[in-house]
């Protein structure tokens, strides 16, 4: 049988805060399955970001077990997890998160360039030009408009073809037009790729475009439709 | 609705914004303040020095009024009238060697013979405690006083014989303070003290003999001393004596003290201007920071004029503090220094408050604060409104507008004349003025060229060095301000180890295989032969040299009296007192005639002066111009016949002044001499020639160049300390650069570990750019400063200049070492950073 490219197992994570420690996951179990796209969607303070950033390696779990596209995410070290991240995820931000001081050409070719690949630029000029930015390389992020600026980081997510796409909002910044077109794209380099994507969103609408669907509430899931929880 | 007035506006703003506190000002406050404060205290110690000097200055000199004749006596008739107006103290001074009871062992020391009205000032410190009299009196022996040093280097103790010349000397004390003796900053041996009498048993004081007489006044008025000066000069025109009062009591201290405060203050300065960089940078960073608030303020209506006004109002109220902290510790220091060390210093210090050493450096400070804060002051009037719609914003590469551009360039040349006004050697502080922008002119185009190339490099294979080179040239990256500030002082600093390193060349190179090992001092004509003979029986002689010595005093160039005369500055030292001066026959070796032609052999004609080109063209003098030399009371006047270009450095026995035979001969004379032997046989022949003529006084040459060392080792702290100080500010500044970009290095970093860099990679990228920038900074340093070290000795001070490698290697390693480190601790923060914490927050 073919293994699952995420296998989360009773994952919990707790912060400490000035108040004490709060438990912002509590027991998620998950499988995700290659190619297939879910939602996740829930109140805010529900513990999506955590969970994506779990799965993304940026955030240590407290207890239990995540593996994705067979790295066990809880024994790698920071480096480890730097290379798991360079290998196998995109992680698309709401509000962004390009370097300001780099052109968009240069902001999309760093994971190529940390993955040491061969031509970053060249590859991030045809990604770029994919997402419609051919003209605009060479501009800075505060050159470009909102919606731009999410294509230029969907194009950085896409370059390096992982088999996990994270997005977290990305059309929380964005108008209704513009979070419609920045979707459409991210579906189609989605499928275009064959990437397995987590997007965790308050958009009811944008959750039904996914395969499946879980909400998420006080940092437990529940299965919307389809699928295992 | 009037238009409201603009400074109680930005009165009101600049309290609110003040109200959060300084954060942010670090850099900024500490720059003014280092700058200032080096300066200050510079001045402040100086004048304090000065004052001290002239509260003490009876003391220093023995007396109120001080005439000194070499050789001779002064006339009764000059003694008689003398002490009509006080106590009158006669001191004569000579060197001599001093030996143990068995003749075994010898040594060169300052002899001091004194009468029993000495001294007229100040007391003698002896150990054991007794009075100067009981010490020296005559009983059945004669009494001496002596340093420390002396016994230690004859062996012997207290109460232990010693002899000096052909009379013995029963050692009484020890002598801890000798209150004319302070200045005396070059000895050539400790001292020996005895009494009139003493000297005269030694029979050492001889026709010639390299003795002075010093004859101290005590007045009961000491402000009447310049109309006794005149009326000295007046009455006894010819009596070739120097006489000072003591308003002139230090005058080479005095000289040195300024020099040293004019060159000091300059490095102070240069700290000043690396500082002004971080003020630039900090008032940078903190307006980048305000950028929304400003933003918001245009869009609440406020105008650019009131942004602009309130700024500088802040910028020069913190620019107020770190100035006022940095002139209250520099006035503070002479306080301080006479508190902690003040028995120790060899100058009395009389501190006190400057104010125009303070007026100066806070001017200094004011000015620096205005030249590298009104750009980044003048772009706030550029801000714009939209920029809270955008997000990012830019100032970078915007014009500040031509009123600010002018304003900058205005207060540049009031900085720039403000230096060179208060300074005591203007040529100098002009050229340093000119250093300076030359070096900023440098190091700006440096930085924007290197700027530029980390640009258009091709694209590095490892992704770490390519990121450390996109960083140089990214938008708002700290290079150019680190290439700066960091290469400013590593200039200051290999100049001055330049210069020092030169100087120490100077001296050492004096000793080349070539130098004579000793000079004989007081050699009588009759032990000549003598010498010559035992000189010339030393195993492994090389050179021998001896020349006739008398003193002299010129009294007239071209017939035009002395003191009327025009003479350079550079050469006014000939006309100041009395001069070594000889005659020859034949050409000294090493000589070369520039002008004229050198008597013949045999010559027997009109007086002829051989003089050195260097006094010929500092007295407007050529050759058939006469000099009037007045040598014991005898007036000689000689025709110049030739001018000369000596090499002193070879150290070779040489005159400025030599006549021709046929002239001198017959004058009061002594001879000095010079030996070469191999190192190690110096000791054998130091103790052959001071056995055979006890009372000819050997100085070990390699003793005077220690001594010399020594006296630049010392001076040359204070000039390290001073570069120390532009180097440490060139540091912060770096520091300031660094830390105000943490921020975007945090942000960076993140979003570099999100997209797979590992803590390796991100190091590797800030290792390169710091590694870079430091090797950068060092090699432009290496070169600017090498240049500026060669132009200051060799087109300034007229020396030879030597490139020391191992100067500019340590140089360039210590720019890349600091640079790595302090980057490295400045964006440590940002390696650490845990992604998902920062972008919780974000």
């Amino acid at each position: 049988m073919r293994e699952p490219m995420v296998e989360i197992k009773n994952l919990c994570v707790s912060l400490v805060g000035g108040a004490g420690p709060v438990n912002i996951l509590r027991g998620v179990h998950l499988s995700i399955a290659g190619g297939e796209t879910l939602s996740i969607v829930g109140p805010s303070g529900a513990g999506k970001t955590t969970l994506l950033m779990a799965l993304s390696g940026l955030e240590k779990p407290t207890s239990g077990s995540i593996r994705v596209a067979g790295v066990d995410l809880t024994t790698a070290n920071e480096d480890g997890l730097a290379r798991f991240r360079r290998e196998h995820v995109g992680i698309v931000f709401q509000s962004f998160h390009l370097v300001p001081t780099m052109t968009a050409l240069e902001n999309v070719a760093l994971p190529l360039e940390f993955a040491g690949a061969d031509n970053p630029a060249e590859q991030a000029r045809t990604a770029l030009a994919k997402t419609g930015l051919g003209e605009r390389f060479g501009h800075f992020p505060g050159e470009l408009s909102g919606g731009e600026q999410q294509r230029v980081a969907l194009a950085r997510a896409f370059v390096a073809r992982p088999s996990l796409l994270l997005a977290d909002e990305p059309t929380g910044n964005l108008d209704h037009e513009t979070g419609l077109m920045v979707m459409d794209l991210l579906f189609d380099l989605q499928k275009e790729h064959g990437t397995t994507l987590v997007l965790v969103t308050h958009d009811k609408v944008l959750a039904s475009r996914c395969n499946r669907a879980i909400h998420m509430l006080d940092g437990q899931l529940s299965e919307l439709t389809g699928g295992r929880a | 609705m009037s238009e409201p007035r603009i400074l109680p506006q930005a009165l009101r703003l600049v309290r609110r914004e003040l109200r959060s506190g300084l954060r942010g000002f670090g850099v900024f406050l500490t720059c003014l303040f280092l700058g200032v404060f080096a300066i200050s205290a510079i001045g402040s110690f100086t004048e304090s020095a000065k004052s001290g000097l002239l509260a003490d200055a009876s003391a220093l000199l023995g007396g109120d009024f001080e005439a000194r004749l070499a050789h001779r006596q002064m006339s009764s008739e000059a003694i008689a009238l003398l002490g009509t107006r006080g106590d009158l103290s006669h001191v004569m001074s000579m060197r001599t060697m001093v030996s143990d009871d068995h003749g075994s062992k010898r040594v060169l020391a300052e002899l001091k013979a004194v009468d029993d009205s000495y001294p007229l000032y100040g007391r003698v410190g002896i150990e054991p405690q007794q009075s100067i009299e009981e010490a020296l009196k005559n009983s059945t022996e004669f009494g001496a006083l002596v340093e420390q040093p002396l016994l230690s280097r004859l062996n012997v103790q207290v109460g232990d014989l010693v002899r000096v010349g052909s009379a013995e000397f029963r050692i009484r004390g020890i002598i801890t303070t000798e209150p004319d003796r302070t200045l005396s900053a070059f000895t050539l041996g400790p001292r020996f003290m005895t009494s009139l009498a003493g000297l005269s048993a030694t029979g050492l004081v001889q026709p010639g003999s390299l003795v002075y007489h010093i004859y101290r006044l005590r007045l009961p008025d000491r402000n009447v001393v310049n109309q006794l000066k005149e009326e000295l000069q007046s009455r006894f025109p010819d009596a070739g004596w120097r006489l000072r009062t003591w308003r002139e009591a230090s005058p080479r201290v005095q000289f040195f003290l300024d020099r040293m405060n004019q060159n000091l203050t300059l490095i102070g300065l240069c700290a000043l201007l690396v500082g002004g960089l971080g003020v630039s940078g900090a008032v940078r960073g903190y307006l980048n920071g305000k950028i929304n608030h400003i933003a918001t303020m245009k869009c609440l209506g406020a105008p650019g004029r009131l942004i602009f006004t309130a700024y500088l109002i802040q910028v020069l109220l913190l620019g107020a503090l770190g100035s006022v902290v940095g002139l209250a510790l520099g006035a503070a220091l002479p306080y301080l220094l006479k508190w902690l060390i003040g028995d120790l210093l060899p100058i009395p210090l009389a501190p006190a408050v400057h104010w125009y050493i303070l007026l100066k450096a806070a001017l200094f400070g004011l000015l620096i604060a205005l030249v590298f804060s009104l750009k980044e002051l003048g772009l706030t009037r550029r801000v714009s409104p939209a920029v809270l719609f955008r997000g990012y914003s830019d100032n970078s590469g915007k014009d500040p507008g031509t009123a600010i551009r002018l304003a900058v360039v205005i207060a540049a040349i009031s900085l720039a004349v403000l230096a060179v006004s208060t300074s005591t050697d203007q040529r100098l502080a002009f050229w340093f003025v000119c250093g300076a922008a030359l070096c900023f002119g440098i190091f700006r185009f440096v930085s924007a060229a290197v700027v530029s190339l980390a640009r258009r490099l091709p694209r590095a294979s490892n992704p770490s060095l390519r990121l450390g080179i996109g960083n140089i040239h990214r938008r708002g990256s700290p290079a150019a301000s680190a290439l700066f500030s960091l290469g400013l002082g590593l200039t200051a600093l290999v100049i001055v180890m330049l210069v020092q390193a030169n100087f120490a060349d100077m001296v050492n190179e004096t000793v080349p295989n070539e130098a004579p090992s000793f000079f004989f001092l007081d050699l009588q004509t009759q032990q000549v032969a003598g010498f010559q003979e035992i000189a010339e029986s030393l195993p492994g002689i090389r050179k021998i040299q001896h020349y006739p010595t008398l003193r002299g005093r010129i009294t007239a160039i071209a017939d035009i009296p002395v003191d009327l005369a025009k003479i350079a500055p550079e050469v006014s030292w000939a006309v100041r007192g009395d001069r070594f001066l000889s005659y020859a026959a034949g050409m000294p070796p090493g000589t070369k005639i520039v002008d004229g032609v050198w008597w013949p052999d045999n010559y027997a004609g009109d007086p002829l002066v051989s003089i050195t080109a260097d006094i010929a063209k500092g007295f407007g003098v050529a050759v058939g111009d006469n000099l009037k030399v007045n040598i014991l009371g005898r007036e000689v006047t000689a025709k110049i016949s030739n001018l000369r270009e000596v090499d002193w450095t070879t150290l070779d026995l040489n005159f400025a002044i030599l006549f021709s035979p046929g002239v001198l001969e017959n004058a009061p004379q002594t001879h000095i001499a010079t030996i070469q032997v191999p190192p190690d046989q110096e000791e054998k022949a130091f103790a052959a020639i001071t056995a055979r003529f006890p009372n000819v006084s050997a100085i070990s040459t390699r003793e005077i160049l220690k001594n010399v060392s020594n006296t630049l080792g010392r001076i040359g702290i204070a000039f390290r300390s001073m570069a120390a100080i532009a180097l440490f500010t060139g540091f912060l500044v770096l520091a300031g650069a660094v830390s105000a970009d943490q921020h975007r290095r945090i942000h960076d970093a993140v979003i570099f570990k999100v997209c797979g860099a590992t803590r390796f990679d991100i190091l590797g990228a800030f290792a390169a750019e710091f590694l870079m920038l430091g090797l950068i900074a060092g090699m432009i340093s290496a070169v600017v400063g090498s240049l500026a070290a060669m132009g200051i000795l060799r087109g300034l001070m007229k020396m030879t200049f030597n490139l020391h490698p191992g100067t500019i290697v340590i140089t360039i390693m210590t720019g890349i070492c600091l640079t790595l480190l302090l980057g490295l601790l400045g964006t440590w923060k940002a390696l650490g950073q845990k992604p998902a914490m920062y972008l919780r927050g974000e």
